[in-house]
């Protein structure tokens, strides 16, 4: 249990398209989450077994709060993969909403349109 | 259901033949000489021969005669030599080119005709008859634009034909309809958006009681042929008969012997199983002690 956070940064990149410092971290928190989830949740069905002993029950609580801030799926956020900004991005798309209009705009987007009703 | 459903294609090729003779006999371009020898020839229908040439004499000259005299009357002025030259080239130069439009189209429409399987697609798709109506297959296309959608069902319906499935639909489902309003600039002019949309088109193509083999061949067809811009989803439905349980219970051998590799795994750990008996753990020390707790 290691506190360093290139523990979970991959030797080589393996993102592509636009890159950013915080895109990195942003991959590197999921590729972390996605790596520890059973151990996780074996840990948090330990704890909230009631058939278990308390002494157990302590110890799983201890270890899951000992694990890596990275390991959290509250850490992991979405960012938009054309520009990197973590605010207004759209679900639909995973682009911003700046990204969203120019690229609506300039019918990158298929099927999207200006609208008026 | 369907009232086009028992036509047959000879009825078709009589249908399509009829219309372009027609066209011919309407158009003014059709070139009729100032002869009234040829225009007997010409008109396919001699019931009507006296009233053809009364109709044709006062058309006829107006496409030939008033691009020949402009061209004759200043040169004949001017020239004597040149005169006579220009009236034969314009002749020989209409002669020698190809025919005419209306001549090439009633040549089609009389003296040969599209292949059966090509004058289909002029016309609206054939389909088999429902003989019982049990729903087999329903496939669900969508697409962003009307055009792609429309085609491919037309493409999907006309391939099932020949599968001899009996197709109903096309079923135009709901339109699917997503908005977005989006800030022009920053925040700060928030008061300026835009609204962009997403409308996505549906129809719905079902099968009804085919042959399930020719179902999943209609599918793999269609997905080979998968249109661009035009997805697709199917539901299949598989239908047993009523003494199921017999078959399954005939089926049990071989299913357990699928499964035996998975049910191996079941069970207790060898290694894990505690010596002696339940009364033993329960006697334990740690047992004891966890009861205090």
């Amino acid at each position: 249990m290691t506190k360093m956070a290139g523990l979970f940064r991959p030797k080589k990149l393996d993102l592509s398209g636009f890159v950013n410092t915080r895109l990195i971290r942003d991959n590197n928190k999921r590729m972390a989450f996605e790596q520890t989830e059973p151990e996780r949740q074996a840990l948090r069905y330990m704890i909230r077994n009631t058939s278990l002993s308390g002494r157990v029950r302590a110890q799983a609580q201890l270890q899951l709060s000992q694990m890596h801030a990275y390991t959290r799926p509250t850490q992991i956020k979405n960012r938009c993969v054309a520009s990197g900004t973590a605010r207004s991005v759209f679900r639909d798309f995973r682009i911003n909403r700046y990204q969203f209009r120019m690229q609506a705009l300039a019918g990158e987007l298929p099927g999207v349109r200006k609208a008026s009703w | 259901m369907f009232s086009y459903t028992s036509r047959s294609l000879i009825g078709v090729g009589k249908r399509l033949r009829a219309p372009v003779p027609f066209r011919s006999l309407s158009s003014p371009t059709q070139p009729t000489p100032p002869e009234q020898e040829k225009t007997p020839a010409q008109d396919p229908t001699p019931t009507s021969t006296p009233v053809a040439p009364a109709e044709a004499a006062p058309v006829s000259p107006t496409p030939t005669t008033p691009i020949a005299t402009p061209a004759a009357t200043p040169t004949a002025t001017a020239s004597a030599s040149t005169a006579p030259v220009a009236p034969t080239e314009v002749e020989q130069i209409t002669k020698s080119s190809v025919k005419e439009w209306s001549e090439r189209l009633g040549a089609f429409g009389e003296d040969s005709r599209l292949p059966r399987s090509v004058q289909a697609i002029y016309l609206r798709p054939l389909r088999r008859k429902v003989e019982y109506g049990l729903p087999v297959c329903d496939l669900q296309l969508r697409s962003y634009s009307v055009r792609n959608v429309e085609f491919f069902t037309d493409f999907a319906i006309r391939a099932a034909y020949y599968l001899n499935l009996p197709v109903s639909g096309p079923v135009p489902l709901p339109r699917i309809v997503e908005r977005w309003t989006v800030p022009r600039s920053n925040f700060v002019h928030k008061k300026s958006q835009e609204n962009f949309e997403r409308i996505t088109l549906r129809r719905l193509i079902q099968i009804k009681d085919g042959n399930p083999q020719a179902v999943q061949a209609w599918l793999a067809f269609l997905r080979k042929h998968a249109f661009y811009g035009v997805g697709m989803k199917a539901n299949v439905w598989e239908h047993d008969s009523l003494d199921a349980g017999k078959a399954m219970d005939a089926s049990v051998a071989e299913v357990e012997e699928v499964l035996r590799p998975e049910l191996t795994q079941f069970g207790q750990r060898k290694d894990n199983s505690a010596p002696g008996t339940i009364f033993d753990t329960l006697n334990s020390e740690r047992f004891a002690e966890r009861k205090r707790l």
